[in-house]
């Protein structure tokens, strides 16, 4: 099967084009930057897009499951994900119910911002 | 299982209220080749594939899709944040406004209900590959006709990623099918 998945963007630029892979971006209309605000936006952005080209590489990964180059490429890039999320948690409280920043009382789940309303 | 994370896939920030636009994009919430049931259509499909590259890919497509359906309700929610009866009424969201107020309902941009009628489940992979990379397609020219409906930054961004978001999981469902029919030789007219 011919694979047209060869090159692909970097994180940023993949997650700005919601499409890590070159070959089959279907650019229309323009593409959107981010300008973060303030230290917590910039951290978001960052672990967006790490999570991004993991979504994106591992949909590719379920077909093409012996490209060890990708494999490779797929877990240094989630081993950077863990460590943003890490940071970001520690900074901005969890995110994620298995967080080990929910150990404080009292319970933080329930902190603002919700996503829709940042 | 599933696990939440508290964060939306790609970022909405929307600072104007927008109603016409809120209400157009109902289409992909609760319309038939809304976020919603693409997701429901993966998700109860990835039963019926018939290896393991099948099931991971619908697995993880219906899960991105559930992150879709929320993306499109922050962006329904934020564009009708704060209007006001006068507003709802002038800009078609009586009904919406009568049965429902503020809140999220799955309708498409005519207030049409979901119904489970749009997720497609034949049993058959071939059958439903093409189904998906259909509904792909669709999806992908009602967001370009969204994109067509503003001129705000803010709405045109999470809507391009969107349409990409489209355009891969066609690509990936594509090469599924062609995957499967080398692996079973089964020929397109079969």
């Amino acid at each position: 099967m011919l694979n047209e998945n060869k090159i692909l963007f970097d994180p940023y630029q993949g997650f700005i084009r919601g499409n890590m892979f070159e070959s089959i971006f279907d650019q229309y209309g323009n593409i959107y930057s981010f300008k973060p605000i303030n230290e917590q936006a910039k951290l978001l952005t960052y672990l967006d897009m790490l999570e991004f080209a993991c979504i994106d590489i591992g949909l590719y990964l379920d077909i093409y499951n012996d490209d060890n180059k990708k494999i490779e490429y797929y877990n240094e890039l989630n081993k950077e994900k863990k460590r943003i999320l890490d940071e970001y948690e520690s900074k901005f409280g969890p995110i994620e119910l298995c967080s080990d920043y929910l150990n404080r009382s009292p319970w933080s789940w329930d902190n603002d911002p919700w996503p829709w309303e940042v | 299982m599933w696990k939440y994370v508290k964060k939306l896939e790609y970022p909405v920030n929307i600072q104007k209220k927008d109603l016409n636009m809120a209400k157009a994009l109902m289409a992909q919430y609760g319309g038939p080749d809304g976020e919603l049931a693409a997701s429901l259509r993966y998700i109860n499909q990835r039963y019926n594939m018939p290896d393991g590259r099948g099931k991971a890919l619908l697995t993880d497509i219906g899960t991105e899709e559930l992150a879709h359906i929320e993306i499109i309700a922050a962006m329904v929610h934020q564009l009708m944040k704060g209007a006001s009866i006068e507003e709802l009424k002038q800009n078609g969201l009586t009904a919406q406004f009568v049965e429902h107020d503020h809140a999220l309902f799955p309708v498409d941009a005519a207030m049409v209900p979901f119904t489970a009628t749009y997720i497609e489940t034949s049993g058959d992979w071939d059958a439903d590959l093409v189904s998906d990379m259909a509904a792909e397609k669709r999806a992908k020219v009602t967001y370009e006709n969204l994109m067509k409906m503003t001129n705000d930054p803010d709405v045109l961004a999470p809507l391009s990623f969107l349409r990409q978001r489209e355009v891969v999981h066609y690509q990936r469902f594509k090469e599924l099918r062609e995957f499967y029919k080398q692996k079973y030789q089964k020929k397109d007219n079969q």
